[in-house]
């Protein structure tokens, strides 16, 4: 179906080789999944199918790509429309219309496609993705899971025998990530499409792949059958990290088949008493202090009655589906929204009399897009201005930076950097105030493990200092790693409030994948179990 | 050696077709001076003249520059400058010739060129009539208008010497040229009105049929008489949001630019052996 013989590409602008003589044959019905770090030119493999790299963005190319028998040297990427489906890193960007139907038609209108035939192919895919019910609802409205399902569906509607995925479920929830996935699975299942996919959160979509394409970044590339790649790759999801840390001789990738080669293991630590790892519970929580708040946009309460106290030197996670009221509470905490009813404080004031240098020496806020934070022109500057801002010797928060990500260039422009190192820059930014409380929205969207890595322990660090910290996220993984304590918000209320342990072992959809596999032990990531067996042995 | 598409660009045979329409457009606003218009058949027929035969030639042009090499990326560049520029129309609306749009229009031809600085002003002026409901006869001289005032903005020197016009002389540069637009496009606004404005009564009035030293005298006082309420704000304002605007907005088009990469090289080659020899 695809495939790419001695394929090397190298842009224009750069003189970095972005892929070295690459060979693969993706035959029909293969879901393969390609992974890599940010930067190493995931994107630019999944745009190569579709002709769009290098006949929209230039460069040179050497070898061939044929995509079901035609060489995408021949045709325009127009000209593949038909053979293969695209659907970008955020759905939302590639609407066109405004509702779900028209949505779905609009692809087959520029296609010329016959009246009747588009009516019959919008139910068609109206029903394989369960989009009937949202028909004529507008897609602004719709949830993140739905968004992406109706991207989906509308690159499915023009019948291509290729989808290309690039990172479809990074802004989901898990439940609305497993939901999306399910699907793809059942189309290669049901009508053979041919998937690729790139995705940074592998331990969502590592037991579909049929196989992995592994960018290492330096020009190399791995092609093979997950269980082969994962042996030795530098990235790994939870579950393969486990494996390896236990030394076990196959690497399982699903929870069924690695509790099953574990079951010995868990047995044995089941006999030995377990102290389980209890995180200390600050003496007072008053640093933030939330008092039967509500909030609603129009009609719709976002917020109701919530009450909550957070103290110093706590990391706590917000978690819950999206849309449940998540960004609403942190961006009212920030002093963002007005509430309707109830109260407050930050540091014993109300977060909307904050202002000035008061204000960002004492809540920092980090948004969902972080670029909407940065005005600068370039790297340089937007420091600069943070040094300046906040009164503290040139050249700090650059400094911060380059702990956070090093080898960024002074000189490029914010909006060019990496969805990471645009997250660090802000990041630094609002840290060279030290502000006492730091609000993060969903910041793991687009991260790859290094830099997830980087952010959870710059982020304890910080913590450690004595300020505190809010993440709202959807990544259980992170939440394992780093928070001391979850809270669960659903329809705009606090479904659970407790340390950590508690709140993701006792919802199994939140749960992450070491806790699912070593359940019912109260361990979250690789590092407890380690830590555990290396105490009892 | 192939390139991803270009933007647009004027080639020899679309500059055949400028010229030409320029000439006709030029015919419908200068009319007045060089027609005996006494019989109402010979008046009709420069109506008809400026409602048929200006659109068709802007249809042609248009036609002309945008076909073949374009796609998705520098139509999509151009409909949301249009619409931006457009929806800036109106937002000064009902005070007196402060229309924010000329700075962006000046801007964009700016970095993306003469072609496309005078398809910008054509479309922008077409769908601000959409928004402001402004369609009339006089639409099409308005779009033809803005097609200039974009093309000179394009036709700017880039460079002095070897030197780049560059920061503040740059900004500089286009303030003076947004006054002189802003005028000029005030003074063509005026010609095109003026024989039906004041009726024939009035001392200013267009006289058909008399000399050019009178009519030009009796424009030219006119014009003065109504550029003092509209041209000069709007000049003002125009080299105000220039002057403003200018380093922000240049930096965010010219980084579009880059990254759009037009006409950047496409190159295939056989194997990686090729690659090696870049």
């Amino acid at each position: 179906m695809i495939i790419f013989s001695g394929v090397s590409l190298i842009y224009p602008t750069s003189t970095k080789t972005i892929l070295e003589d690459l060979s693969f044959t993706v035959s029909e019905g293969e879901l393969v999944l390609v992974m890599g770090s940010t930067g190493s030119g995931k994107s630019s493999l999944l745009r190569l199918i579709n002709g769009l790299v290098p006949h929209h963005t230039g460069g040179i190319l050497a070898g061939d790509i044929s995509v079901n028998g035609i060489s995408t040297r021949a045709v325009k990427p127009g000209g593949l429309a038909h053979l293969v489906g695209i659907v970008g890193q955020n759905p939302l960007n590639g609407f066109v219309t405004d509702i779900v139907e028209e949505e779905l038609a609009f692809g087959m209108e520029t296609l010329n496609l016959a009246p009747d035939v588009m009516r019959k192919r919008v139910e068609e895919v109206l029903d394989l993705l369960s989009l009937a019910h949202l028909r004529g609802r507008s897609i602004a409205t719709l949830s993140g899971g739905e968004q992406q399902r109706v991207a989906i569906g509308s690159a499915l509607v023009m019948h291509p025998k290729i989808l290309v995925l690039d990172e479809p479920t990074s802004a989901l929830d898990p439940i609305a990530a497993e939901e999306v996935l399910s699907i793809i699975q059942r189309l290669v299942h049901d009508l053979g499409l041919t998937v690729i996919i790139s995705e940074h959160k592998l331990e969502r979509v590592i037991q579909f792949a049929d196989r992995i394409i592994h960018i290492k970044g330096d020009g190399q590339t791995l092609i093979g059958t997950p269980q082969e790649i994962l042996k030795s790759s530098d990235i790994a999801p939870p579950i393969v990290e486990l494996a390896r840390a236990l030394n076990l001789a196959d690497i399982s990738l699903s929870v069924r088949d690695m509790r099953r080669s574990t079951e010995r293991l868990r047995k044995e630590l089941q006999e030995i008493e377990l102290s389980t790892p209890s995180e200390p519970v600050p003496s007072s929580r008053d640093v933030v202090n939330v008092r039967k708040v509500s909030l609603s946009y129009g009609a719709s309460p976002a917020l109701r009655e919530i009450s909550l106290g957070i103290g110093s030197g706590e990391i706590v996670a917000i978690m819950g589906r999206n849309g449940a009221g998540k960004s609403s509470l942190l961006r009212a905490i920030a002093g963002i929204l007005k509430v309707n009813q109830g109260a407050i404080s930050v540091c014993g004031v109300n977060p909307l009399n904050l202002h000035g240098n008061e204000r960002t020496r004492t809540i920092g806020f980090i948004p969902q897009e972080p670029s909407d934070l940065l005005y600068g022109q370039s790297v340089a500057a937007e420091c600069q201005a943070a040094d300046k801002d906040n009164k503290i010797a040139e050249g700090e928060t650059f400094a911060l930076l380059q702990r956070l990500v090093p080898g960024i260039s002074g000189k490029t422009h914010p909006r060019d950097l990496s969805e990471g190192q645009r997250l660090a820059l802000a990041l630094s930014v609002v840290l060279s105030a030290k502000p006492k409380v730091l609000i993060l929205d969903e910041p793991t969207r687009g991260l790859d493990y290094a830099a997830k890595n980087s952010l959870s322990s710059s982020l304890s660090e910080y913590a450690a200092s004595g300020c505190t910290i809010m993440v709202a996220t959807h990544d259980v993984e992170l939440v394992a790693e780093l928070a001391t304590r979850t809270i669960f918000i659903a329809d705009g209320d606090v479904v659970a409030d407790g340390s950590t342990v508690d709140v993701l072992l006792s919802s199994p959809a939140f749960a992450p994948q070491v806790a699912k596999i070593m359940s019912p032990a109260p361990w979250l990531t690789v590092k407890d179990v380690v830590e555990a067996i290396f105490t009892t042995r | 050696m192939n390139t991803t598409a270009g933007i647009y660009s004027f080639r020899a045979r679309s500059l055949v077709v400028l010229v030409l329409a320029s000439i006709a457009s030029a015919y419908c606003f200068l009319w007045p001076f060089f027609l005996n218009a006494h019989s109402p058949a010979h008046h009709l027929n420069n109506q008809i003249f400026s409602i048929v035969g200006v659109p068709i030639a802007l249809a042609v042009l248009i036609v002309d520059i945008s076909n073949k090499r374009l796609d998705a990326k520098s139509v999509a560049l151009l409909g949301v400058l249009a619409a931006l520029t457009a929806a800036l129309r109106p937002m000064g609306a009902g005070a007196v010739g402060i229309e924010p749009m000329w700075f962006i229009l000046i801007l964009s031809a700016r970095v993306f060129g003469p072609a496309f600085g005078f398809i910008l002003g054509l479309l922008a002026m077409f769908v601000s009539a959409f928004i402001t409901g402004g369609f009339g006869p006089w639409l099409a001289y308005q779009m033809f208008a803005a097609g200039w005032v974009g093309l000179g903005a394009g036709l700017l020197p880039q460079r002095i010497g070897k030197r780049e016009i560059r920061g503040r002389l740059e900004v500089a540069l286009l303030a003076i040229y947004g006054v002189f637009a802003a005028l000029l496009f005030g003074l063509l606004m005026d010609l095109q009105f003026w024989p039906w404005a004041l009726g024939s009564q009035t001392q200013l009035s267009y006289v058909p049929g008399a000399s050019v030293a009178t009519n030009a005298h009796r424009f030219i006082i006119y014009h003065f008489a109504s550029s003092m309420a509209w041209d000069v704000p709007r000049a003002f304002v125009t080299s105000m949001l220039t002057v403003i605007t200018a380093p922000a907005v240049l930096f965010a088009m010219r980084r579009t630019k880059r990254r759009a990469s037009f006409q950047t090289p496409i190159e295939f080659k056989a194997s990686k052996a090729a690659l090696s020899n870049v």
